[in-house]
């Protein structure tokens, strides 16, 4: 008899506990569902902070005024850990068990590269947002993924357009041994023969992926005597790099320049020397639209900290997403992807386009010289910005066209 | 290159093998003791160095006897965990075949370096340099950063330390004792168990100690042990297992190659520490300053 009653409720239970999950189910249908393949721990954690609350606050907003075609926005999160193998399980994971209709891309670009081809096997539309290796657009360029970085490409290009016009005839480099690195270097190097055909490339540090103590390569470096340096350091190695090249001398010898993202410049505090000429992705203390305006106050509001450019680039995918979704008027990749092609869309940066032939957004970069300001206390930003504009810098359509025959 | 840049480039390159010879005369004195190569002696280093981190930012602020503090507590910290683990661990495999006792301290690099990760998490940290060795001295014109001189200096007063303990007092005499008849120093009523138990200790403090000074001297994160103790193990195998004076001349060699092949030779300057020592593994296997086995 007991055993009857409980074999009764478990039954009773187990019809609850389905119903709730027809119910879930059901809600969780009229969603759509954006997959996040992030990077979140180990050195991506401070971009993963950044990037999810960029994308938080654009789906809260959203969904505060009815979502897209009626549909509310959700994010799912997965952790790439920094490997591409993992990265494209998540991805397969988001897309197959939970029936995501659109995929945001990782901090690294190896998980990027990996992560598009999955995108590409099951025709989901992903875009990348802080991974920026210029391969994604030119040789493993595939038609369901939008960027809206600059690429290593058109940093490197931007800044030897920044530093071709400075007082300087003997440039040094110095940056990590991996893809990253040797992309922006290459890019650099070819746009200064174009642009300033006397200058030279006197000294080229490559330093070994994860090597911290920069000691045995600082003098090597400045042995002899550039006068305008460019560095591929990122994040926290660079951070490292200018507190560790500080007493040496390098910055009152030579112009120094890097990624200054708001990040670094926070990482690195008031040990930031002042005059170095840098370059940001999206500084958003330097970007003058009414969007930026209004974005910055509320992610100021939300998160008490400002936005880091991977939280403003994150958002800007996000708007363009948005914007291919009300054009096509449906959630579908395999119909959204057709209006992504020349797609427009008025990003915190001001209005862009998504290029046919590349899907990628005209994007420039922010090249700015370090400066103490009273409002920041903590740290350093960088006045008298300028935009390098993406036309100057993107590679043409027809270099795009040779790389990816190059490849076949 | 002019004679400016040479000996800004020397001094550089002593400092890189200063903090090297703190780390791997350790290693080094462990195995002329204890006959046992141990590969955690990596791992030890940089729970050093991440402990300094923790106790920096507790005591949060650049003066010098904050660091002061860092370099009296964490070595013997160190040393501690050493002793535990002599005590639980090695002792058990001295008598035991070499390929024991890598297993041993290898399965200890593993469990080590993810307590690391678990405790302290993968983020790169550092310890701020104290005010007084952050700015930089003038050498001919040229700047050389402090903190790298002060290791410098470091690593004299550490061999000479060493080569005082060993030389001139009584502990020294039985460890050196210990180095080369372990059965009739036991036989002569010495508690051998003792003496390898303080050596392998003092072995740790100069991880801790080599440790404190890297934390301070650049980033540091999951990587540096396992890095630092290749490096170490090349130093020894130069200079001769078991001697510091060996270990001494093994990381001047690297620490001023490494600088000076850099500037003819850019990255292929990283495979020099490996060209030497398979280079000395060929012409002298024992290494400079170390004896044939028995």
């Amino acid at each position: 008899m007991k055993s009857k009653s409980k074999m009764k409720m478990t039954v009773l239970f187990s019809l609850l506990l389905l119903s709730v999950i027809l119910v879930a189910n059901q809600a969780a249908a009229e969603n759509i569902k954006l997959g996040f393949i992030a990077d979140v721990s180990g050195i991506g954690a401070t971009f993963f902070k950044s990037q999810k609350a960029g994308i938080e606050l654009f789906i809260e907003e959203v969904n505060a005024k009815g979502g897209i075609l009626g549909r509310k926005l959700e994010l799912v999160v997965r952790d790439a850990q920094l490997k591409p193998d993992i990265g494209a399980n998540m991805a397969r994971e988001l897309i197959l068990s939970e029936k995501c209709d659109f995929l945001i891309g990782p901090t690294s670009s190896a998980v990027a590269l990996a992560v598009t081809k999955v995108a590409l096997e099951y025709k989901k539309i992903i875009y990348f947002h802080t991974s920026n290796a210029e391969a994604l657009t030119t040789t493993d360029f595939q038609p369901y993924m939008f960027q809206v970085v600059p690429t290593t490409g058109i940093e490197g290009r931007g800044m030897a357009v920044a530093l071709a016009g400075r007082q300087a005839k003997n440039y040094g480099y110095i940056g990590p041994d991996y893809a990253y690195g040797h992309d922006q270097y290459n890019a650099f190097v070819k746009k200064m023969a174009q642009l300033k055909p006397e200058a030279k490339i006197v000294e080229t540090v490559w330093v070994k992926l994860g090597e911290t103590n920069y000691s045995p390569f600082i003098p090597t470096l400045m042995a002899k005597n550039p006068e305008a340096v460019y560095s591929s350091f990122w994040g926290g190695g660079l951070s490292t790099f200018i507190k560790q090249a500080k007493p040496y001398g390098l910055f009152k010898k030579a112009t120094f320049s890097g990624l200054f993202d708001l990040d670094l410049l926070r990482a690195t505090g008031n040990d930031m020397p002042e005059g170095l000429v840098g370059y940001a992705r999206c500084p958003f203390y330097a970007v003058d639209t009414p969007e930026m305006k209004a974005f910055v106050q509320k992610y100021y509001d939300k998160n008490k900290e400002y936005p880091a450019d991977w939280a403003i680039m994150a958002y800007d995918g996000m708007i363009a997403l948005a914007e291919a979704i009300k054009k096509a008027g449906t959630a579908d990749s395999e119909k959204v992807v057709k209006v992504l092609d020349g797609l427009k869309f008025k990003s915190l940066r001001g209005d862009l386009f998504i290029r046919p032939e590349d899907h990628m957004a005209n994007v420039g970069i922010y090249v700015g010289v370090t400066t103490k300001d009273a409002k920041y206390k903590d740290h350093l930003i960088m006045k008298d910005v300028v935009a390098i504009p993406a036309d100057k810098v993107m590679l043409s359509v027809d270099e795009v066209k040779a790389l990816r025959a190059g490849k076949k | 290159m002019n004679l400016e840049y040479l000996v800004f480039m020397t001094i550089n390159g002593l400092s890189q093998g200063m903090l090297l010879f703190i780390i791997a005369s350790g290693l080094s004195l462990v195995f002329g003791v204890l006959r046992v190569i141990n590969f955690a002696h990596g791992s030890l280093y940089m729970i050093g160095a991440f402990l300094a981190f923790s106790i920096s930012s507790l005591v949060s602020g650049g003066s010098i006897f904050n660091f002061l503090l860092l370099l009296l507590v964490v070595p013997p910290a160190i040393a501690i965990l050493g002793f535990v683990l002599e005590i639980g661990l090695f002792r058990r495999v001295y008598r035991q075949e070499h390929l024991l006792q890598l297993l041993l301290t290898y399965a200890l690099v593993l469990i080590l370096d993810d307590l690391v990760r678990v405790v302290w998490g993968g983020n790169p940290r550092n310890v701020p340099r104290p005010e007084i060795l952050a700015g930089s001295v003038d050498i001919f014109g040229l700047a050389l950063p402090t903190y790298n001189v002060f290791i410098m200096f470091m690593g004299p007063v550490i061999a000479l330390g060493l080569w005082w303990l060993l030389h001139r007092t009584r502990a020294g005499n039985l460890i050196r004792a210990a180095v080369t008849f372990p059965d009739t120093l036991g036989a002569l009523g010495v508690n051998v168990s003792w003496v390898m138990t303080s050596t392998f200790m003092l072995g740790c403090w100069l991880a801790g100690l080599g440790g404190v000074l890297m934390a301070a001297l650049a980033n540091i994160d999951l990587g540096i042990g396992m890095e630092k103790i290749i490096e170490s193990f090349a130093v020894v195998v130069i200079g001769g297992l078991g001697s510091i004076g060996g270990a001494l001349l093994g990381s001047l060699i690297i620490g001023l190659g490494v600088t000076f092949f850099q500037l003819p030779f850019g990255r292929w300057a990283l495979v020099f520490p490996y060209v030497i020592m398979a280079l000395v593994l060929i012409w002298r296997p024992w290494g400079f300053f170390g004896k044939p086995e028995r």
